[in-house]
């Protein structure tokens, strides 16, 4: 086992972990500001990846589907909180939000049956992202480390956007206090919208960069959302940072667990969620409630 | 007052076409006559991850209704087809078949894609008093350790794809294999199956490696296979999963470095892959190209329906199982299950893979085994598996109620 190996399976999971972190970061934000817990995110994440292959067909510019998928989806979801979730947030039980995105879940995931076809769509990787790239002997692929890439700056951007804008210190006063933060004169509704349709953006954007790995599918999001759920929940509900960091070690623990302990791979991952949660009942950078 | 209709270029293939269908087709599709419907139940998956091989079932039946009907009906009834949404789940499956078998009557069933869902439904065929003939169901233990008398498998399976591979490859410059499969019972079946041929036939498996269901990152995999020092890499994936394993295995340049047999070549990946498919090896369940009247007569009026869209290994597995069930119902002169039951032991239909016999010791079809290449054919849009060599059906179906090979 030379070092060069060892580099290439931390490079592979930091190139998963990108993925994930894009779709367990718009998650962790949506329910930090909002407490709901978005069922929907998952046929987000897969609406995100079709818009962006078609963007792609029509432009022809795989940067314009990075662009414009993300806003296109981030807007359907700021109508959906506008349309529908503002007008359950007098309400107490959580089971209303379920049910509201469990059922935006299937509405999408019918729509993208009824526009696209059932028949999974290829994406292709522009030229200047295709090829390999040979590190310590290792060959490794160029468009995953655009990935690692990617993902470094996503989390750079919203961590500088959440702690240096204004619009960023009110998210995170609402996150603390809505009601303070109403008395005091913003629109927390607005901000409420603007957080969703962020949330919605991210899970876009994750999907439009994972289609060149796995095609675009319907079910395509099923089972990643699980995996962004447990980020979270490792992470700390609400959390950006825990879910930079949630994402980074359930990328180590698929990859490293697949490769070593083929037959436990799943499992690892959920006793990863174990231990944090007996350790940390509130994730680990997450509050107690 | 006379009219005259003028006879179009397109009219005439359609007529040339149609006629040479209904030509290909076997005699009993000729009845004509109408009366209550022959109600078939397809239990397959409308949503869900494997939701695009259940679409494929759906469309060939309807293709089958439409042409069986048209030419009169079968037993001069017409076909019904009654479609539920298992998801690819057993209970869920087991539950949409009591819903056909009770309140649709449906004592035919078939269609179903995943073989978790099949072995679940086997030890209830004897209580709703149904026959399930398999179209895909691939688990080599379905025919053997499984074995029910109203189960019948007109498919290739696992066991008989690795086959026909394992064979080929006896001759292939490749020495060292590693075989990676979903770990399923297919995927399992499959491996298992392919690692005992392939040391018969004197070659070397270096590992054998399982991916968990609906896998998405393949890289640990990829890396694997790099390592192992395999020239050849034996692949039991399929949908969502096969076409993630190729992207990233391209991406890696992969195949520059090994050569993938797959276990099953589907038509779908290829699509999506495109030129990266190129040259992909592996066993075929549905040989497109095989030039055969019945497969031309199956292809053409396929192509015709759905405009050009290319059959799938679904598609044409579909289309084998109904025409041996109708070949069996014509046989019996009933549609009563236990009759048909016994139409079928030992019924032989020359199917669009050729001559099929339905054996009456586990109820397996014995089909022929098909090794294709993906290649570019100017008669398609895009790339199609081009048979490279056909093992006769004695020598690729496993041996009674077992899925190993004595010959």
């Amino acid at each position: 086992m030379t070092f060069g190996f060892i580099l290439a399976q931390c490079l592979s999971a930091l190139s998963q972990a990108a993925i994930l972190f894009f779709i367990a970061c718009g998650l962790t934000l949506i329910f930090g500001i909002m407490r709901i817990v978005n069922f929907a995110h998952g046929a987000i994440f897969m609406l995100g990846a079709y818009v962006g292959l078609t963007v792609l067909a029509v432009t022809g510019s795989f940067l314009l589907s990075l662009l414009l998928a993300p806003v296109a989806v981030g807007g359907i979801g700021m109508a959906f909180e506008w349309i529908f979730l503002r007008h359950l947030y007098g309400r107490r039980e959580g089971g209303a939000y379920l049910l509201l995105t469990f059922g935006l879940a299937i509405v999408l995931s019918e729509l993208i049956r009824v526009i696209w076809g059932p028949q999974p769509l290829a994406s292709g990787i522009p030229d200047y992202l295709r090829g390999i790239v040979v590190i310590l002997g290792q060959p490794f692929p160029l468009y995953r480390l655009f990935l690692i890439a990617s993902g470094i700056a996503a989390a750079v951007a919203i961590w500088q956007f959440l702690e240096r804008t204004r619009a960023g210190l009110l998210i995170r006063a609402v996150a603390q206090n809505a009601e303070m933060v109403h008395a005091l004169g913003t629109d927390v509704a607005l901000v409420r919208t603007g957080v969703f349709g962020l949330g919605c953006a991210m899970a876009a954007l994750g999907g439009v960069l994972a289609a060149p790995l796995v095609t675009a599918f319907l079910g395509m999001g099923t089972n990643v959302v699980i995996d962004a759920f447990v980020i979270v929940i490792i992470g700390g509900m609400g959390s950006f940072a825990g879910s930079l960091i949630g994402s980074i070690l359930v990328g180590f623990v698929q990859v490293l667990g697949a490769y070593y302990f083929q037959d436990l791979a799943l499992a690892f991952m959920y006793f990863l969620m174990l231990i944090v949660l007996v350790i940390r009942p509130g994730g680990l950078l997450g509050k107690e409630d | 007052m006379i009219t005259r209709q003028t006879m179009t270029r397109r009219r005439v293939l359609k007529g040339t076409a149609g006629a040479s269908a209904l030509a290909a087709a076997p005699g009993f599709l000729r009845h004509a006559g109408a009366a209550a419907p022959i109600r078939i139940g397809i239990p397959t998956v409308v949503t869900g991850g494997y939701a695009l091989l259940g679409s494929q079932v759906i469309r060939t039946c309807k293709l089958v209704k439409k042409l069986t009907d048209a030419r009169g009906g079968l037993l001069g009834q017409p076909v019904e087809f009654f479609y539920q949404d298992t998801q690819g789940d057993p209970a869920t499956c087991v539950r949409k078949c009591q819903e056909l078998v009770e309140r649709d009557n449906c004592r035919i069933l078939t269609g179903v894609i995943v073989s978790s869902e099949a072995a679940a439904m086997l030890p209830k065929l004897e209580e709703w008093n149904a026959i399930f003939i398999s179209h895909g169901n691939g688990d080599g233990r379905l025919t053997a350790e499984l074995f029910v008398p109203r189960f019948f498998r007109a498919n290739t399976s696992a066991p008989m794809g690795a086959r026909a591979l394992a064979l080929y490859l006896k001759d292939a410059p490749e020495k060292k294999f590693i075989a990676l499969a979903s770990d399923a019972a297919w995927g399992r079946s499959s491996n298992t199956a392919f690692e005992a041929q392939i040391k018969k036939v004197g070659k070397e498996i270096v590992d054998m490696v399982y991916a968990p269901v609906a896998n998405k990152d393949y890289s640990p995999y990829i890396i694997k296979i790099l390592q192992s020092g395999a020239q050849g890499c034996y692949v039991a994936l399929q949908g969502d999963e096969a076409r993630a394993f190729y992207s990233q295995a391209t991406q890696y340049g992969l195949a520059e470095r090994v050569q993938f047999f797959t276990e099953i070549v589907a038509q779908a990946d290829i699509k999506v892959l495109g030129k990266d498919a190129i040259g992909l090896m592996g066993s075929s369940r549905y040989p497109l190209t095989y030039d055969i009247p019945q497969n031309t007569a199956f292809r053409e009026a396929f192509m015709r329906e759905y405009k050009n869209e290319i059959p799938d290994w679904t598609d044409g597995e579909m289309y084998q199982a109904l025409m041996i069930l109708f070949a069996a119902i014509e046989k019996a002169g009933s549609t009563e299950p236990g009759k048909i039951a016994a139409a079928m032991e030992d019924l032989e239909v020359t199917s669009v893979k050729g001559p099929v016999l339905m054996r009456r010791c586990d109820h397996q079809g014995e089909n022929q085994g098909f090794v294709v290449k993906v290649a570019r054919n100017d008669k398609y849009a895009e790339p199609v598996g081009e048979i490279v060599k056909i093992y006769p059906r004695e020598v690729n179906t496993p041996d009674c109620r077992s899925s190993s090979f004595s010959k």
